[in-house]
């Protein structure tokens, strides 16, 4: 099947596709970040500071996300990403169902 | 080119009739009879009906559709095909399938009579939610008065260990709550499902939280007590449920092994 690539979406969707990345990356380094503090590794003034670096993260990514109208294309690869997670998890923890599709097809 | 039967549905009826000319592209739409049961189809040539053109596509499923109601209202829940079925052959292979596969199909027929499909969508405002999950937490609550006092980066911080908790709590109310609901719903309804891929809703609940997403086959006599009591979940503060149907049973029939 011959693909019809527009510039202009192909860059929305390469860009938005990074994005979403970055920010399940921003996701996984603020869990770390709160069990840091829990687990009390961190004085005040660190927590501070690495609470303002992750502010400006959050900033940096909603700017580009702005500037270059992503917000649709991350939503939608956050929904596909979330999709192929909780089928993955369905399978691993209901292997009978995994079974069924099989026998389906 | 192949002859070939487009089907619609398999209905109760042991006589040959005519629904007239409203199938696809106007085909003449009949019945094909076989013991007490029929086939619904229009004679075409076997070839899949193929486009491009997303309205032409549109239209089709549609005309098919209406064909599924009228058959419906003329004859009862019956088993209704998906888009696109057609058989290689004439009205003899239609006949002989119909023969082959006889008790499967009766038995099926007799599961639905009576009954149709709904769909049960319950959805709720997370916000209300939310809130009601912190104000009920002291714990949460005391961290939520402590964030207002800390210093900006620290309260980011602190704010997304609250948000997790928060979200954490979420899922465990919703998943409790839509257990709850299913197990009414299942008081008033023959058989239930997990609507696992919801394709499309509407837009007044664009925004609220999906909760539960059920099919339902449902008896004629039920409908309004199911009516009743989703009226008393919709009435709840900050929810919301979309009540759609009668449907053909689509999911409530199985055709494996035909």
């Amino acid at each position: 099947m011959a693909l019809e690539v527009d510039e202009k979406n192909l860059k929305q969707g390469l860009l938005g596709l990074v994005v979403a990345l970055v920010e399940v990356i921003q996701d996984l380094v603020e869990r770390q970040a709160i069990r840091r503090i829990e687990g009390g590794s961190l004085d005040e003034d660190e927590i501070e500071r690495l609470g303002k670096a992750l502010i400006d993260l959050d900033e940096a990514i909603e700017k580009i996300k702005e500037d270059n109208d992503l917000e649709d294309v991350v939503n939608s690869v956050m929904g596909s990403l979330d999709d192929v997670a909780e089928d993955l998890l369905n399978k691993f923890l209901n292997p009978e169902s995994w079974a069924e599709e099989v026998d389906e097809k | 080119m192949k002859e070939g039967r487009y089907i619609y549905s398999v209905v109760s009826s042991a006589v040959e009739s005519e629904l007239g000319d409203v199938g696809i592209g106007e085909s003449r739409v009949y019945l094909v009879p076989c013991g007490e049961i029929a086939a619904v189809v229009h004679s075409c040539v076997a070839e899949p009906y193929v486009t491009k053109d997303e309205e032409k596509a549109k239209e089709w499923v549609l005309e098919h559709s209406y064909v599924i109601d009228l058959a419906t209202d003329r004859f009862g829940t019956l088993i209704p095909f998906s888009f696109g079925v057609i058989f290689i052959g004439d009205d003899d292979s239609v006949r002989f399938w119909l023969e082959e596969n006889y008790d499967l199909l009766k038995e099926e027929l007799e599961k639905v009579r009576g009954r149709s499909e709904y769909t049960v969508q319950i959805f709720c405002d997370e916000d209300l939610i939310k809130e009601k999950i912190v104000t009920s937490d002291p714990e949460l609550l005391k961290l939520r008065d402590e964030i207002e006092k800390m210093p900006k980066g620290t309260a980011y911080i602190y704010q997304k260990k609250l948000g997790l908790k928060v979200k954490e709590e979420l899922i465990k109310e919703t998943n409790r709550l839509a257990g709850e609901f299913g197990v009414y719903i299942e008081e008033l309804v023959d058989e239930v499902k997990i609507e696992k891929k919801v394709s499309w809703i509407p837009d007044k609940y664009k925004g609220m939280m999906m909760i539960a997403a059920f099919l339902c086959l449902v008896s004629d006599g039920n409908v309004d007590a199911l009516g009743n009591l989703l009226d008393g979940i919709d009435k709840r503060e900050g929810f919301s449920v979309r009540f759609s149907g009668p449907w053909a049973p689509f999911s409530f029939v199985q055709l494996k092994g035909t």
